[in-house]
């Protein structure tokens, strides 16, 4: 153990022990020490070069089954101190809850992924190659905003039971948001990003990357759809979080605790096409920025949220479960993996008798009943089997329990963006209405 | 925070830098269906210094705030600008030279509460709602503060401290209907502490009233028509208007990124009746849901007409788009965390208040609708907007009729501005919002209600 790792432990340690000494029963400590190295690109040049610390310890006291919680940044011995005396004093005036707990003894455990330390001049090198390849193949592109970061972070969770984890993680994170100007006309704009365990690779030739500047410089030049019609959608993997985002918010501790989740009682039960099966794989070697730790303090494990249509298990917490009875999930979600399905892309494309391939979603938060409704960006007319052209001023509508049932296609190709693995995939019955 | 004289760090300035000195303070409570969910508090602090050099910069930020993290911050700064700058000459020169000097504190001047009576304060508003009306099938009743300390030095000599606290309670009631929930939400609050923003549980129970009776009617509310129609956006709703649809498209960051706004300065972009400002602290003789007097880079602020009775004739500036556009800096340079370096936000935005009356407005309408609340927003270079609507009405006949599900409306902003044609002598600000650019940051947004054309999602 490193002096460094050994001073983060006898802090961490030092807050437990303050903690129940000031009268918790049951206490938690969350201590995680950061270093992040980013570059930036605005507006085609590289501009900014940023190097930030930081610290956080989060306190959780609970007394009579009152819980309070407290964050802060400081690590010295009067801000600890303070903190253990406020975290007292919030628990103090909160109402009792049974719901609230601490995670069981589980096996002491350290976790490793990922560098340790960044490679500067790599980072600078793949952005000044980023910058020149986007100039020579995407000559109409315009990079708004390019970040490459470096992040090593250490991570301890602690709590009254015995539980003990450590987590050491190196990562880099990519996002890109660009559009494409000629003229007086503009393109959407449009983005991505990525996670990697290292620079291998020229970061074009990352994810989805070099298609969606592509598509840029193809959408200078957009068609309203005309009309209004009910049609398929080819949802692109970076507009993914459309689909599974209400999914897995369903899913979750709000919307089972307050019961307005429409899949409250649906474990066990067809809820999409039977082609879809979307698993959650946060300790998996196949995802590079996983974890390993919940936010109650489990060891995370992966788990299948849908199998072939059905709904395997809800996301809840310690909390969520305690309220409810239902079973606590395995993991906090994310990582999310879609097993890739028996048909291509071009197939996919070519089943559509009329619809919209989507690459972006800007939409009003769904209903909690999952009516929706939004434009479709940086998307395209299909007709006849075929691409047409990029469109504008055109909306999506419908309702998400009836999209999953609907799914017709899930593709071969699947992307890997680091923090997760995606398909297309092809929902009928959508209303698509344009001018 | 603990207060801390920066002037004597500037001797370790040798080139253009921001030294920054911040703390922001959370505190949370919220109650789902009775159960006390989150009681919560967070303090994120530290110190940060930006450099320039010749078109690069150099950041870094450190949690802890000594003379040694200061020296070792500014030295981290200047080493990251001169990593890029003996790398890659831009050649950009100096920066515009500014100084301003403020100090603005709005902590509260009442005795402060303590967590207990607090979490009582909205647990007696949850007990209300629980026993006054039953039918509900879920409630959450939530309390966000946040409080904002910062003090900036600059090597131009500029030198502020501003503690800007804001506080909102959010409530979300839900329905059953056909065994699906219909949910309404609402948000108030404003400028200050708890203690200076409410007053007593009660004080909100007729705004919860109101909501219910919404509620009531979007349970037995239909879809709207998809479409292109008119409609009456509320004075609620003509603030995201002012910063979705236009603002963005207007931040000097964005414009020089290839905004359709580049090339349409001083060109007519919307109707006559429009002007649309971007306050820096105050308006109308009140103070603004967020005030800004001395920017992040030490700029003071100042209001930006950026359309004025239909034409464009502002972007926002930071520094460096301000020298790049020829022109002054607008003190819009603003930064959330002290580990954030301040970006091109928007401040206050708002389209100023016209003469007509709602009731005229909606009696205009023959098909349309009344669009009062909105979910949340989002804006493009193209100026084609998107609010999701989680409160309106249908129009018929100038008459208010049935209530709509959630929608979603859209239309380029540039165009969408051009038809409307009237616009409410009512104003209404809020300030519960974040904006998110790289950082969340709260933002202001006000209007009037005004009629125009818009695309509305529905079946």
């Amino acid at each position: 153990m490193t002096r460094q790792v050994e001073n983060h432990v006898q802090i961490a340690k030092r807050s437990l022990d303050a903690l129940l000494k000031a009268g918790a029963d049951k206490a938690q400590v969350g201590l995680t020490v950061s270093e992040r190295h980013e570059m930036n690109i605005e507006t085609g040049e590289l501009s900014l070069l940023r190097t930030t610390f930081n610290n956080s310890l989060h306190l959780t006291a609970i007394k009579q089954a009152r819980l309070g919680q407290i964050g802060l940044n400081q690590f010295d011995s009067a801000s600890v101190e303070k903190a253990v005396e406020d975290v007292m004093d919030i628990a103090n005036g909160a109402k009792p809850d049974d719901g609230h707990d601490i995670s069981e003894w589980q096996p002491s455990r350290e976790f490793y992924r990922g560098p340790e330390k960044p490679d500067l001049d790599a980072m600078y090198d793949r952005m000044k190659s980023f910058i020149a390849t986007v100039q020579q193949r995407h000559p109409r592109v315009v990079l708004r905003q390019i970040i490459l970061s470096f992040t090593r972070s250490s991570s301890y969770l602690l709590n009254s039971n015995g539980v003990n984890f450590r987590t050491f993680k190196g990562i880099y994170h990519f996002s890109a948001m660009f559009s494409a100007q000629e003229g007086d006309k503009v393109s959407s704009f449009n983005g991505t990003g990525l996670a990697m365990k290292d620079l291998d690779r020229e970061l074009i030739d990352c994810g989805t990357v070099d298609m969606l500047l592509k598509q840029s410089s193809e959408q200078i030049e957009t068609y309203p759809v005309k009309g209004k019609f009910v049609g398929d959608v080819i949802v692109a993997p970076d507009c993914s979080n459309f689909l599974y985002g209400f999914l897995t918010g369903m899913l979750g501790d709000g919307a089972i605790i307050s019961g307005t989740s429409v899949y409250k009682d649906k474990v066990g039960e067809l809820i999409a096409s039977p082609i879809l099966s979307l698993h959650s794989r946060p300790v998996s070697e196949e995802i590079a920025d996983g974890y390993f730790v919940t936010g109650d303090g489990y060891e995370a494990k992966d788990s299948t949220i849908v199998d072939q249509g059905v709904l395997k298990g809800l996301l809840l917490s310690l909390y969520g479960s305690r309220k409810t009875g239902k079973e606590r999930a395995a993991n906090g979600g994310g990582a999310f993996v879609v097993d890739p399905g028996d048909r291509s892309f071009s197939d996919l494309i070519k089943s559509v008798k009329r619809g919209v391939l989507m690459d972006r979603f800007s939409g009003g938060a769904p209903s909690k009943n999952g009516d929706f409704s939004g434009i479709a960006k940086n998307s395209y007319l299909i007709e006849d089997g075929e691409i047409k052209c990029p469109i504008s001023e055109s909306m999506i509508s419908g309702n998400f329990v009836e999209a999953f049932k609907n799914i017709t296609g899930i593709s071969r190709e699947r992307v890997d963006y680091g923090y997760a693995i995606l398909p297309w995939v092809a929902v009928s019955g959508l209303t698509i209405s344009g001018k | 925070m603990a207060v801390t004289d920066l002037r004597e760090y500037s001797q370790l300035f040798h080139s253009y830098t921001e030294l920054r000195v911040q703390e922001n303070r959370f505190l949370r409570v919220t109650f789902v269906k009775g159960n006390n969910t989150t009681n919560s508090r967070s303090t994120t602090g530290g110190v940060s210094a930006r450099v320039y050099e010749d078109g690069s910069w150099g950041f870094a930020s450190s949690p802890e705030v000594s003379r040694d993290s200061i020296i070792s911050v500014v030295k981290s700064a200047t080493d990251n600008a001169e990593f890029l700058n003996t790398r890659q000459n831009r050649g950009k020169g100096p920066l515009p030279v500014v100084k301003a000097c403020s100090e603005r504190d709005f902590t509260t001047k009442k005795p402060r509460l303590r967590q207990k009576e607090i979490v009582d304060f909205v647990r007696e508003i949850d007990d209300h709602i629980a026993s006054k009306y039953p039918r509900l099938q879920s409630r959450t009743v939530a309390l966000d503060c946040l409080d904002m300390e910062k003090t900036v030095l600059t090597s131009d000599g500029s030198l502020s401290h501003s503690m800007i606290p804001r506080a909102y309670l959010f409530f979300i009631l839900s329905l059953e209907v056909d065994g699906k929930p219909v949910e309404i939400f609402k948000s108030c609050g404003g400028l200050g502490q708890f203690e200076d923003v409410f007053d007593s549980p009660s004080s909100v129970f007729p705004l919860i009233a109101a909501q219910y009776e919404h509620l009531e009617r979007k349970a037995e509310g239909v879809h709207a028509d998809a479409g292109v129609k008119t409609c009456i956006l509320d004075a609620e709703l003509a603030g995201i208007l002012a910063h979705e649809a236009i603002g963005h498209t207007t931040e000097a960051d964005i414009v020089m990124g290839g905004s359709v706004a580049a090339r349409l300065m001083d060109k007519e972009v919307a109707s006559p009746l429009i002007t649309l400002v971007d306050f820096a602290n105050s308006a109308q003789g009140r103070d603004c849901p967020v005030p800004v007097y001395v920017d992040d880079e030490g700029t003071e602020a100042k209001d930006t007409v950026i359309i004025d009775k239909g034409i464009l004739k502002s972007f926002l500036h930071n520094k460096e788009s301000a020298k790049h556009f020829g022109t002054e800096p607008t003190g819009n340079a603003r930064a959330f965390q002290f580990s954030d370096e301040p970006l091109i936000r928007m401040r206050n935005t708002a389209i100023l208040p016209g003469t007509s009356k709602l009731e005229d407005m909606i009696a205009s309408v023959d098909d349309g609708y009344y669009l009062i609340r909105s979910s949340n927003g989002q804006a493009d270079s193209t100026s084609e907007f998107m609010f999701g609507i989680g409160l309106g009405y249908e129009i018929k006949n100038g008459k208010l009729g049935r209530a709509i599900r959630d929608t979603t409306i859209s239309g380029v902003a540039y165009d969408v501005l051009k038809t409307v044609s009237m616009v409410s002598d009512e104003m209404h600000w809020t300030g519960a919002g974040m904006c998110g650019k790289k950082q969340p940051i709260p933002v202001g947004m006000g209007g009037p209600a005004v009629k125009c054309r818009v695309s509305i999602g529905g079946r």
